[in-house]
């Protein structure tokens, strides 16, 4: 029925007989499938050369480098973290420390290459926390599989069980043993301290050659941000091998050993750190009382004069630093991160100390005052009318006094004592008709004194101010009118109002300079760093940070002695300021109030609502100052009725000395 | 040339078929049975180092299931070799009729695993039909071919030939098991060489084939069609930029755990890339590279030296054939062979696509070690018969 194809096609013709069909031909081997027999076999022995000459390249040739490439493959270095230093208050009170936490760390590297969304959810439902965020980060992490992410921290016992037991279903998660930052004094000094928290890729960035590494803790804020150097030690190295699913089959080999952060020690006393903060609630309390209910904030610094060291620095509204621990949870941090929420919240996060911008008020008199007499513009025992108001400049502009029922001669001690502002008023004007150069005369002293820049405190952060002067007004506006320097701009400076800011930190700075005599002190926070004494062992301090030299200020010691009169009296005469609140302390205190007008928005008033800010700034004792603080109760009424009792607070707590009840006068 | 061919003798259905049993196991072909025995235990010594750490508590799990599979694959081979392989030719619409029939049950009854529907659950054993599909899918395309033999250099029988072939090389792709569906293919080609096929025509196919393959992996993306899964391009063109998680980390991987084998390898305990598992698949798919980590260049060259045997013995088992069937059968199961080996040990070592095919006799997976023994059978028939022809006198 079929004939073999491999026959060679005969030409038909008549000379043989046609192929009988009921002859069946026989298979036989030709030359043609002998032939295709014999090419498969060429291309078989070519194969296997292909393959044999592979192996030898990659088995022989080069295997020592593929060897160490497997070897490499199953050892892992791994971070050891550094517990962090501890930070220690003045009398080496435990302020921050660590507390051993548990972690959950995800290996994008070892994760599964398909079903990589499944487990990040059934991660984020076992872990309770947002699996679209996670994912988001582990696609971010994609290209570098060396370093962990940490999903969450402190993970309760049942959750780390359930993980250890489901191993299996969960490759690349890892659960580590890491250090919490624990805040013995819950809210106190929350600002100051700052907080940590996972390095930033921008962080990471700027930071990498200082061997910060993808995971690592750092400080985000405050002191933890400004030391972060010398708390956060220096991570330990250990190695372990691992499968291809990132489980652990050798324990953790330590090979270089971590180094635990240095201790901070911080020049913050937190007894009166917690007076501060309790005071700035009383004074608080006490506007609400003068019913003053948009009182909702403040801030109280406390200086040595003597050196500058802080002692005390509080801002309210405030929040405790344990929100950033942990488990953190994005409604807590909402007032610290959502604009909206924070400033509902009146903005806790806020260091008003450093970084809350307020008009000074009559606290900025025994500025004018000095920089007048340095100028020569009155002399201290001039005798000035003080009016109910007074009248300046070509369009007869009336300036009126806090005090409308007064209308006598007044000394520099005197006008300061009772805060005339008229007085002021006359010096302002005289700077103004003292012609172009002296109309920045009181601005030089001023900026001499710290306002208008940072102080220098260590940890950064602060605000500049506003200090006006009549560039500024060129060079800021943009209408002739607004560019013009008036009279009434010198005359408003001279009691602290109109365009001029300060922080608190400024003006308790220069109320220092006031109470030593006169020298320039800069304020810091951190006394030194040391290696934390264990048992039996002292602490031994690796670097002392001294305060900055106090720098002379040129202030004339006759014309700082008026000024100080004048505070004392402030304090003490019957006609004091705040004579109700210190002239029954035991310990001497002067100290000058302020009721300082600023813009505040409320909702319900015209925009350009004004609402007093109460100040009081001073030290004791009198003549030989240890204590020197400012006083800040935003929206808080006059300061003699809110800030000047919280101030008293201070005093009390750092003098151990109870004050007698005190008599609260609403005065400037 | 090696002239074996005679003068044409008759066939004669009489003869001493009294000694018919002992002349048919005396002309078996021992070297090719000898080597075949010796893959089956090699393959089983190589699998329980591989796979050793595999199953927690267990060490010879597959061992002994590997075990199995090759008695039942032995008892294949003898049943393979006697059955008279004459017989599929003659009903060869029934043995492509069973080759498409096993194919669709794949796709009704299997059950997904890695993405893939290869596997039909039989209840004790795992089946993947489309390993013995290979004996019986060049058995059929052969038959089809033979019985046309006149006519094979006709344009219209290659094609209806390479239409039947399609269709279960599409069901195969589809599975999907792209490199099955290449085996298959390649079988298709090697039975359309030795039937006779022309050369013109055998360029002019390849021709085709190349166009084909560079339409689906190059021009047709370009339009916007995608036939083959991102995936399954990534691997075939070896692009390292395609799929940098996946595929190279496998390859990558491969190629170490080849290479760090080094001459005599690291041993089972110390091939640190198979026990902790940085060798993905490595009992079946790269089993060669795990065999390489464990027992070096000397362990990998005794099984490739062992697989040029198969290929030699079966090579001329096709000039010892005693009808054109049984020789284009004979070079078909032989030539798919090769391609399976050189594709899944190229794969490992990177000069080959990445597919995922098993490496014969080694690769646990019982269905490849049957379909691999009746190979071996089918070959081992078509050996005892055409000496017993050549011995018969006219």
């Amino acid at each position: 029925m079929s004939s073999n194809p491999y026959q060679p096609k005969r030409a038909p013709s008549g000379r043989f007989l046609p192929p009988d069909p009921r002859v069946h031909e026989p298979h036989r081997l030709t030359p043609q499938l002998a032939l295709r027999v014999a090419i498969l076999g060429v291309v078989a022995l070519v194969t296997f050369a292909v393959l044999f000459f592979r192996l030898w390249s990659l088995q022989v040739l080069s295997g020592d480098e593929h060897l160490s490439a497997a070897q490499d493959n199953q050892l892992r270095l791994v971070r050891v973290e550094a517990p962090r230093g501890p930070i220690l208050d003045r009398r080496g009170r435990v302020v921050v420390s660590n507390v051993a936490g548990t972690a959950v760390q995800l290996w994008v590297g070892d994760m599964p290459k398909e079903g990589r969304y499944e487990l990040v959810q059934r991660l984020a439902s076992v872990l309770n926390v947002p699996p679209r965020a996670l994912a988001r980060e582990v696609e971010d992490r994609r290209g570098d599989p060396l370093s962990p992410i940490t999903v969450k921290t402190s993970v309760g016992e049942d959750q780390v069980n359930y993980l250890y037991e489901h191993q299996a279903e969960f490759p690349g998660v890892e659960i580590v043993q890491i250090y919490l930052r624990d805040y013995a004094y819950a809210a106190l000094a929350a600002q100051i301290l700052g907080y940590t928290g996972e390095i930033s890729p921008e962080e990471l960035k700027r930071l990498r050659q200082d061997g910060y590494r993808g995971g690592d803790r750092i400080g985000k804020a405050g002191i933890e941000s400004a030391y972060d150097s010398y708390l956060r030690g220096r991570a330990g190295l250990a190695q372990i091998r691992v499968d291809s699913l990132g489980r652990p089959q050798s324990p953790l080999e330590l090979r270089q050993e971590a180094r635990p952060g240095y201790a901070l020690r911080l020049t913050l006393d937190m007894r009166l750190q917690r007076a501060a903060e309790e005071a700035l609630a009383y004074g608080i309390d006490l506007a609400h009382q003068n019913k003053k209910w948009a009182a909702n904030g403040g801030a109280i610094v406390a200086l040595d004069p003597r050196d500058g060291a802080v002692l005390a620095m509080a801002s309210a509204p405030t929040y405790k630093p344990s929100v950033y621990v942990g488990r953190v949870d994005p409604k807590k941090l909402e007032p610290l991160l959502d604009e909206e929420v924070a400033r509902r919240a009146n903005y806790p996060g806020l260091n008003r100390a450093l970084a809350g911008l307020y008009p000074p008020g009559s606290t900025w008199k025994p500025v004018t005052a000095l920089a007048g007499m340095q100028e020569h513009v009155f002399s201290p025992y001039e005798s000035l009318r003080c009016t109910p108001f007074a009248t300046y400049g070509l369009d007869r502009q009336e300036f009126r006094n806090w005090n409308p029922y007064v209308n006598r001669l007044m000394t520099l001690p005197e006008a300061l004592a009772e805060s005339c502002d008229t007085y002021f008023y006359e010096i302002g004007n005289r700077f103004y008709e003292g012609g172009s150069e002296s109309r920045g005369g009181m601005q030089q002293w001023a900026r001499r004194f710290g306002f208008g820049g940072a102080t220098g405190l260590d940890i950064g952060g602060e605000a500049d101010g506003l200090l006006p002067t009549p560039e500024w007004r060129r060079k800021t506006f943009e209408s002739d009118w607004d560019r013009a320097w008036n009279p009434g701009d010198s005359i408003q400076l001279a009691i602290g109002q109109k365009d001029l800011l300060v922080t608190p930190l400024q003006l308790t700075a220069f109320y220092a300079m006031l109470a030593n005599g006169g020298s320039i002190v800069t304020p810091h926070l951190v006394s030194d760093v040391e290696q934390p004494g264990g048992k039996g062992s002292p602490r031994v301090v690796l670097r002392r940070f001294a305060p900055r030299p106090l720098q002379p200020s040129g202030v004339d010691p006759a014309a700082l002695s008026a000024v100080r009169d004048g505070l004392y009296l402030a304090t003490h005469s019957v006609t004091g300021t705040s004579s109700g609140v210190f002239s029954n302390y035991s310990v001497p205190i002067s100290g000058k109030t302020g009721t300082a007008e600023k813009v505040v928005p409320l909702p319900g008033y015209p925009s350009d609502h004004l609402e007093d800010q109460s100040w009081w700034c001073g030290w004791g004792p009198s003549d030989a100052a240890r204590l020197v603080v400012c006083a800040l109760i935003e929206n808080g009424g006059h300061g003699s009725s809110a800030a000047a009792p919280a101030a008293l607070r201070l005093f009390e707590r750092y003098f151990g000395v109870k004050a007698p009840p005190t008599v609260v006068v609403d005065t400037d | 040339m090696i002239e074996l061919a005679q003068q044409p003798r008759i066939h004669t259905a009489s003869g001493r078929a009294e000694a018919a049993p002992i002349a048919f196991v005396r002309r078996l072909d021992w070297i090719l049975l000898a080597t075949a025995f010796a893959l089956v235990g090699y393959g089983l010594w190589v699998i329980a180092g591989i796979t050793r750490y595999d199953v927690p508590g267990d060490e010879s799990y597959y061992v002994v299931r590997q075990g199995v599979a090759a008695a039942i694959g032995i008892a294949g081979l003898f049943v393979a070799a006697v059955v008279p392989v004459d017989l599929a030719r003659r009903h060869w619409q029934l043995v492509y009729g069973a080759t498409l029939g096993l194919m669709i049950v794949v796709f009704v009854a299997a059950e997904t695993i890695r993405g893939s529907k290869r596997w039909i659950d039989l209840g004790f054993i795992q089946f993947q039909p489309s390993e013995l599909g290979k004996v019986l899918f060049v058995l059929a395309i052969a038959g089809f071919l033979v019985d046309r033999a006149g006519r094979v250099t006709r344009w219209r029988t290659i094609f209806t030939a390479i239409g039947l072939g399609a269709a279960p090389i599409l069901l195969v792709f589809l599975q999907p098991d792209l490199g099955t569906a290449l085996v298959y293919s390649a079988a298709l080609f090697a039975v359309l060489f030795f039937v006779g096929v022309r050369w013109r025509q055998l360029l002019a196919l390849v021709a085709i084939g190349v166009i084909g393959v560079s339409s689906v992996l190059w021009l047709l993306p370009g339009a916007g069609i995608q036939v083959l899964k991102p995936y399954q391009a990534a691997r075939l063109t070896l692009d390292p930029g395609a799929d940098p998680g996946g595929i190279t980390y496998n390859l990558n991987q491969s190629i170490t755990a080849v290479g760090s084998g080094g001459l005599t390898g690291r041993g089972v305990v110390e091939a640190s890339q198979t026990r902790l598992d940085y060798l993905p698949e490595h009992a079946t798919d790269f089993a060669f590279a795990s065999l390489a980590e464990q027992r070096g260049f000397v362990g990998s060259a005794i099984l490739l030296l062992l697989y040029l045997l198969v290929v030699w013995r079966g090579l001329r088992v096709v000039t010892v054939a005693g009808d054109l069937y049984g020789a284009v059968v004979a070079g078909g199961l032989v030539f798919a062979f090769l391609f399976q080996i050189f594709v899944n040990v190229g794969m490992t070592m990177g000069v080959a696509p990445v597919t995922g095919i098993p490496l014969p006799f080694v690769t646990v997976g019982g269905s490849s070690m049957v379909a691999n023994l009746v190979l071996i059978g089918v070959l081992q028939g078509i050996h005892a018969r055409g000496e017993l022809a050549a011995r018969r006198p006219s």
